[in-house]
């Protein structure tokens, strides 16, 4: 029995395929275009609707802004300057293979001091959306502490949890559910 | 700003608030009369829902095919009764009476009615009067009978607490569609918010209107307030909406991040689960958001909070034992107590409206399925039967039924079950998108 196919549907499911391909691009790609790119600066965990922060224009480099403002912009899916770290099921503890990641994402914030990062905890669909909300929270606070263990200061990093909301893939199965556990690095300035 | 709520929803609350059905006197020598009808299953009690005898100024019918439509339906929802198809009705309500010897029980028995419902309606402007009157055909007696005062906005109300009154005078305990249902839906298109209706699908209201992400609603005792988490400001938050005055306000949480809460049922109070550091426990605060009394103090998951009817007792989820599970404690402090052991992922935690029971889902295949449990700890009963997942259980008001979501069909979507006999009745949302989070409130105006 396969669960039914969530509301959310096709669309998210397409994005989630340029996501794919933008991880896979890879973390210098990343690095370079964002440099770039580096004004477009948007607030991100105020209490208020203001603009997303796009790094880029169009196709590579988009995005990566706050991703519940994308999602809500029709943008959602597109990474930014930081790459994104994946968890195991059930776990908040930062894997072996993303301790890179993040001595990249952190190298690239102290090449950009005036920038801040906004973590962002996201978790697969299965179980209960509350307990979910818990648990990405309890992701994004690993990646900040972990990158303030880097050297970078804690003042420049927030934390938000959407739990299971904002899946980046919606195919019921791992292959999906190991690309939406994952903190996302939000940036602005 | 979305702040202003629709007018009908509340206005029809307002009004319904102050007509109370007033029972009919008994026929002479009898007080109230209770039978027990069979338990909803196999054999259902048959019922035919006469249309009324239009004493004036319905003409078109609009007011009976309300009262009579929705009381079909909610009759059905009841699972005690088969309505008996319309069409087969031998007598003409209008050209026959409605009070006890006023009409032949012969021609319900001949089309097998166990009972018939029979009134009239007299309508002028937008005043309506009702009466209804319950009849046991075999016995050829009169069970009960309301008469209900109104405005035309209040007919499908007052067959709800004619329904309710069916159900007292059939089963002997009271009905539970004079009520709402709130829950989350994704139909007007891919964003999370949350909606009102009546239990059997009419006055569907939406209450948020973000395009973000709404989740959680949870009433208090009389529905008037109803407290929900929302993304609207770009961060989680709880928001406490009052749906008689038409206004709602965002809780000034303690330091931290709020996830989620719920509201005691006399609405003084509430409990939310609020993130310090990555940790998240569960906080008595008041309805305004000020911390009364941190509940729960551990490094790790606290969340989904159920308040006891008497408001003593709180039900949550911890992962203090390294997977998911319910726990009960003091909302006056103290040692939580585990109650569930089976299983590896339990949660959303509900009780009773006795305070008896908890249901709650549990995972089991990568599904959930709802199961009930002493709510002092004891065997734990499976009550949803494997189709699809099951989740967020909540309790009718009189404890008979419990709301929760299914992935059984197409889409999520609220459906109504049985806990006596594990019934699933019927499903209670239609339309596109995806239903989830269903909160059943308490019995209006109380």
């Amino acid at each position: 029995m396969i669960p039914v196919q969530r509301g959310r549907g096709g669309w998210v499911s397409s994005r989630s395929t340029i996501a794919r391909a933008v991880a896979i691009v890879g973390v210098a790609v990343m690095l370079a275009l964002a440099a770039c790119s580096s004004k477009k600066p948007a607030s991100i965990g105020g209490d208020n609707n203001s603009g997303g922060s796009q790094l880029g224009e169009n196709g590579v480099g988009k995005g990566g802004g706050n991703s519940l403002e994308d999602w809500k912009n029709g943008k959602f899916g597109a990474q930014g300057p930081l790459s994104d770290i994946h968890f195991a099921y059930n776990e908040y503890t930062i894997q072996e293979q993303d301790s890179s990641v993040l001595k990249s994402n952190a190298s690239w914030m102290q090449a950009h001091p005036q920038t801040r990062v906004q973590v962002e905890g996201h978790c697969d669909e299965r179980g209960s959306e509350e307990y979910n909300i818990a648990l990405g929270a309890k992701r994004s606070q690993a990646a900040k502490d972990y990158l303030v263990t880097l050297g970078i200061g804690g003042s420049r990093i927030s934390t938000i949890s959407y739990g299971k909301e904002l899946p980046v893939c919606t195919e019921h199965d791992e292959s999906c559910w190991s690309q939406n556990r994952r903190d996302h690095f939000a940036v602005s300035q | 700003m979305k702040r202003v709520i629709q007018a009908c929803a509340i206005l029809c609350a307002i009004v319904l608030a102050s007509i109370p059905g007033r029972a009919v006197a008994q026929p002479a020598g009898g007080g109230p009369i209770t039978i027990t009808i069979a338990g909803p299953g196999s054999q259902l009690s048959t019922i035919a829902v006469s249309g009324l005898k239009n004493l004036g100024g319905d003409d078109d019918h609009r007011v009976a095919s309300a009262f009579v439509g929705t009381l079909r339906r909610d009759l059905e929802l009841s699972g005690y009764f088969r309505i008996i198809d319309p069409h087969a009705y031998i007598e003409d309500p209008q050209s026959s009476g409605f009070e006890l010897g006023q009409f032949n029980f012969a021609d319900w028995r001949s089309i097998n009615a166990d009972f018939v419902v029979k009134g009239s309606v007299s309508a002028s402007g937008a005043g309506v009067k009702l009466t209804a009157f319950l009849y046991d055909v075999a016995q050829q007696r009169r069970m009960m009978g309301k008469n209900y005062n109104g405005d035309a906005g209040d007919v499908a109300r007052m067959a709800r607490r004619f329904a309710d009154a069916i159900l007292e005078a059939a089963t002997g305990q009271r009905g539970p569609f004079d009520s709402k249902l709130a829950l989350v839906s994704t139909r007007g298109g891919r964003f999370k918010e949350v909606y009102t209706q009546s239990i059997d699908g009419q006055d569907v209201f939406k209450l948020t209107g973000n395009p973000t992400i709404n989740l959680f609603p949870s009433f208090d005792r009389s529905a008037r307030y109803l407290l929900y988490l929302s993304y609207k400001s770009m961060a989680p938050a709880l928001y406490l909406a009052d749906l008689k005055e038409q206004r709602e306000a965002k809780l000034d949480t303690p330091h931290g991040r709020v996830f989620g809460g719920t509201i005691s049922p006399d609405s003084e109070r509430i409990v939310a689960a609020i993130e310090r550091g990555g940790a998240t426990n569960l906080y008595l605060i008041t309805r305004e958001g000020a911390e009364i009394r941190q509940l729960t103090d551990t490094n790790g998951i606290n969340v989904s909070p159920a308040i006891s009817p008497d408001g003593a007792t709180l039900a949550f989820t911890s992962d203090r034992s390294g997977s998911p599970q319910i726990y009960v404690m003091s909302l006056a402090g103290g040692a939580p107590k585990r109650l569930t052991y089976r299983g590896d992922y339990n949660t959303t935690p509900a009780f009773s409206p006795k305070g008896d029971k908890l249901a709650y889902q549990s995972r089991n295949n990568g599904r959930f399925d709802i199961w009930t449990i002493p709510a002092g700890g004891g065997e734990p009963v499976q009550v949803t039967d494997g189709n699809g997942s099951n989740e967020y259980p909540s309790w009718s008001p009189d404890g008979r039924y419990l709301a929760f979501s299914s992935t059984r069909g197409h889409n999520s979507r609220i459906y109504v079950m049985m806990v006596g006999n594990r019934k699933i009745i019927s499903a209670l949302t239609e339309g596109n998108g995806n239903d989830s989070c269903p909160a059943w409130s308490g019995w209006l105006g109380e």
